[in-house]
């Protein structure tokens, strides 16, 4: 296993972290907005810790960053926007109804 | 080592504006500091030489999303500060997280240095895929079933908003940013038209053209400009789902004419048409992601029996 | 064919996004069609063995990866064909439900996104259709209008949750790894800590959004909320998904050393679910939440089977896991298309407004009968079956006492909430009187997949032989 380089290393670290702040902020939230936004900082970290990866290799001579991961990255961006959108839309019409919506069930 | 020093200062911000965001109490001061995080994301991309990523970030993760977060924030109305949490409502959590992340710590210092067999791969098969962008070759033609499926997740937050969306809050549009907006309109136009093109060769493409495209629209349509871009009209809705449809319909045909081979595969494209057979799924996927991305941030209420949205006054009101 | 199976219902899906009023013809033909063609793919599959297909035509760790083996043929034919029954059932209660219009085209997006799961072998397309499956069902979820919007953003946020542990996982083995293909990371596969933490964070995501028993808080309030067909989608066919998944990595990826250190965890999993579901359903008040929880319970069957798979490594266990799917997606099917029948028409979503109902409307009491037999696992129904090869397959491995033991006492349980709506329903005193006359054709409907469980027990033979081979 060789070694990864010194900045190569922090960037894993700090992507690491990101999705660890985002766990974090979801697990305590408390708005449902607040934990919309934490999921978003986990997918960043996870994106983020993809195109660190994708950088490996890429300072020798002839390579490039892995197109591959990058690919699945813009993929990965348009899923998390489209889930956020209507996550978002779902949160604006929980807040109206709030007050005089009629208990469905036991909430578990 | 002064590169070590910027990437230390970059790191050390977005992991500051990160932790910011989730622990301010005011959902306004979030919002902001996420948006600062994500076009301070969009730069340690660039900075790790992906520029095509980094495009998109900066429209998507900062900008729409920011946009749609302030959309938002304004349906809710008044703000008020978030309860403060006790200790151990904070302790327990932080606890876990931080048992969570050391074990993440010690799996990434597994990963080796070197990439994977892919990389070699793609460029090995670049000449064969009629695009010369290592990117856009892996999004449209050695992984497209992928970009089909996310088009597909695209288009279905569209339907699930629309079903679901409120009446617009009445604002009105102020004169200057009137004339401004229209002033960017055939500008942004114009660059989106670049972006999609350049997708060929440089970094850029369908994605990154259709989020500019959408940015210049929603800022029009927050202007009351560009009435004619709703759900109800026709067109709008054809080229919406024109998107999906001419990528599954291209594939079609594609795989029809493999002939009577013993088992034609399934969006292969040939390589002697693959650029053009691209360049089309290309144009129609960046109208439909530009006038889903609209739709998405500026979702209004439809009204005609065409809609998707139920008959809310009749069932919801009434229990 | 396999490509007319995804691409059917997708054309069709667009269609009715531009015309939507011919939008329930065209899903109930699409349904159809795909039905067919599911039955011929599966006939042929069985007949000449499993399809590897590399999709676009470049080589192997490039490509995305298919495979229609029998078990996804089966899989596929399942969720067709109940497409079809739950089409037809919104069709015959459409003035009443008021489901609007946004159904028909989710419901063929539905069909999409799982026969896209079923067929796929690549981690990351996987990711792709599990969010896609998600988006579908919230989307569904939320067709009930305002009373499900709190139910629906929380099975979204929770959703969302899951499929990013299950994407953090991909990075991390493909960064090791560096290809994404199931086969191709099984040949290079190592035990170590960043395989055994990727093969956990993506179990944690699967298991959050399979609804499996210490992350399944999210279900029973989701699964009420939504629409008696969307109920039935939901509990039949959705959650299904990441348990696939689930299995294909277990299996298929994880090393000796990691199954076995998995097992005990999966098997202890099922069992509390099938306790804990079991002991709330029948608590209860509310007669979708009685079904919804059952669902939780019998997860806990497939879970056990999984946890007991991977254990003794026994191809009738395997089998047993896949019947358990099969049975109880047909049987739940009839139950929550029955519930929903009763409901709307006695008008109430409490248990006790079923009171008599085997009275006002006995065709739907009778299919929840019936399928309440399977899920208790009454010979000779499908429950029956799965349970019995589980038990066969317990038996070839020289456990006599401790697990049998508890599939017995899970037994009683099932037996204790069905009977609870049973007696409830022949309670012939006072029966609630139905708001209006009852429907006949949606009882039918109702009916159908519950006998289809039944008649399973006599392709018994043969679904257990294709299934063991799978398992090789």
């Amino acid at each position: 296993m060789t070694e990864l380089s010194e900045s190569l290393l922090l960037f894993l670290i700090t992507a690491a972290s990101l999705v660890a702040v985002g766990v974090y902020g979801f697990i305590i939230g408390p708005e449902p907005l607040r934990r919309i936004l934490a999921l978003n900082i986990i997918s960043a970290g996870i994106f983020m810790l993809m195109v660190v990866l994708a950088y490996r290799g890429y300072d020798s001579a002839q390579a490039t960053a892995d197109p591959v991961l990058q690919a699945l990255v813009l993929t990965g961006l348009v899923v998390a926007l489209s889930a956020t959108a209507f996550a978002l839309t779902l949160l604006a019409r929980l807040e109206p109804s709030s007050e005089n919506s009629a208990p469905e069930g036991p909430e578990q | 080592m002064s590169l070590l020093l910027f990437d230390t200062l970059l790191c050390g911000l977005l992991v500051a504006l990160a932790l910011a965001s989730v622990l301010s109490r005011q959902l306004s001061h979030a919002v902001i500091l996420y948006i600062a995080f994500g076009l301070l994301m969009a730069l340690v991309w660039a900075r790790l030489a992906a520029p095509d990523l980094a495009l998109a970030e900066a429209a998507i993760g900062a900008g729409l999303t920011g946009a749609l977060c302030f959309t938002a924030l304004a349906r809710q109305g008044q703000l008020t500060l978030s309860p403060r949490l006790s200790w151990q409502q904070r302790g327990w959590p932080a606890l876990f997280v931080l048992l969570t992340l050391s074990g993440l710590l010690l799996a990434l210092l597994q990963i080796p240095a070197r990439p994977g067999p892919l990389p070699a791969l793609v460029s090995q098969e670049l000449a064969d895929s009629g695009i010369s962008h290592p990117v856009t070759a892996v999004l449209l033609n050695f992984r497209s079933w992928d970009t089909l499926l996310e088009l597909l997740v695209l288009l279905l937050a569209l339907l699930g908003t629309l079903q679901l969306a409120p009446a617009p809050a009445q604002q009105h549009s102020w004169a200057l940013s009137r004339s401004w907006s229209q002033l960017l309109a055939p500008l942004i136009i114009l660059l989106a038209g670049y972006v999609l093109w350049a997708g060929a060769s440089q970094p850029g493409g369908a994605f990154q053209a259709g989020a500019l495209l959408a940015a210049g629209a929603v800022v029009l349509k927050l202007n009351k400009q560009l009435s004619w871009l709703v759900w109800r009209n026709i067109w709008v809705r054809f080229f919406a789902v024109a998107g999906l449809g001419v990528f599954v319909i291209v594939a079609l045909t594609a795989w029809l004419l493999q002939g009577v081979t013993a088992e034609p595969i399934w969006l292969r494209w040939p390589p002697e048409h693959a650029k053009y057979i691209i360049l089309l799924i290309e144009i129609f996927a960046t109208l439909a992601i530009a006038i889903t991305l609209t739709l998405l941030v500026v979702a209004e209420q439809p009204e005609t029996p065409l809609s998707l949205a139920r008959a809310e006054t009749a069932g919801g009101r009434g229990d | 064919m396999i490509i007319l199976l995804l691409v059917l219902p997708l054309l069709s899906a667009l269609l009715m996004l531009l015309w939507p009023r011919i939008a329930p013809l065209l899903a109930l033909l699409s349904a159809a069609a795909s039905s067919m063609l599911a039955l011929q793919l599966l006939l042929q599959v069985a007949e000449q063995g499993s399809r590897y297909m590399l999709l676009a035509g470049w080589p192997s760790p490039l490509a995305i990866a298919w495979q229609a083996d029998t078990l996804s043929c089966l899989l596929i034919l399942l969720t067709t064909v109940l497409q079809l029954l739950v089409g037809f059932y919104a069709f015959a209660t459409r003035s009443r439900d008021k489901l609007g219009q946004g159904f028909w085209p989710l419901s063929s997006l539905l069909q999409v996104s799982l026969t896209a799961l079923w067929l796929s072998r690549d981690l990351f397309n996987l990711y792709v259709c599990l969010e896609l499956l998600g988006l579908v069902a919230v989307a569904l979820v939320s067709l009930s209008g305002r009373s499900a919007v709190k139910p629906a953003l929380n099975y979204l946020l929770l959703s969302l949750f899951g499929s990013l542990c299950y994407l953090l996982g991909v990075v991390l083995l493909y960064g090791m790894y560096g290809v994404l293909d199931i086969a191709g990371l099984a040949r290079s596969w190592q035990t170590d800590w960043l395989s055994s933490s990727a093969l956990s964070l993506m179990s944690l995501g699967l298991m959050l959004k399979a609804a499996l028993w210490p992350l399944h808080a999210w279900l029973p309030s989701a699964h009420a909320a939504a629409p008696a067909p969307v109920s039935a989608l939901l509990s039949a066919l959705v959650v299904k998904g990441p348990l696939f998944i689930l299995s294909l990595l277990w299996l298929q990826l994880a090393s000796v050393a990691q199954a076995q250190a998995a097992a005990l965890l999966f098997a202890v999993a099922g069992l509390a679910a099938l306790l804990f579901g079991g002991w709330s359903a029948l608590r209860t008040p509310f007669s979708k939440n009685l079904v919804a929880y059952s669902t939780v319970a019998q997860l806990g069957y497939v879970t056990l089977a999984l946890g007991l798979m991977l254990k003794f490594d026994q191809p009738l266990i395997f089998a047993a896991l896949w019947l358990f799917v099969l049975a109880h997606a047909l049987a739940k099917a009839a139950c929550f298309l029955a519930v929903g029948e009763m409901s709307a028409t006695l008008g109430g979503k409490r248990l006790t407004t079923l009171k008599g109902a085997s009275q006002t409307m006995p065709l739907a009491m009778f299919a929840f009968a019936v399928a309440g037999g399977s899920l208790i696992g009454l010979p000779p129904s499908g429950g029956f079956v799965a349970k019995w090869a589980l038990l066969q397959g317990l038996w070839l491995q020289g456990e006599l006492l401790l697990w049998p033991l508890a599939l017995v006492f899970a037994t009683l349980l099932s037996a204790a909430y069905v009977f609870r709506v049973v007696a409830l329903a022949f309670d012939r005193a006072d029966p609630v009187a139905p708001d209006f006359a009852p429907q006949v054709l949606p009882q039918w409907l109702a009916l159908l997949p519950a006998l289809a469980v039944w008649a399973m027990a006599l392709f018994s033979e043969t679904l257990l032989q294709l299934l063991r081979l799978e398992a090789l």
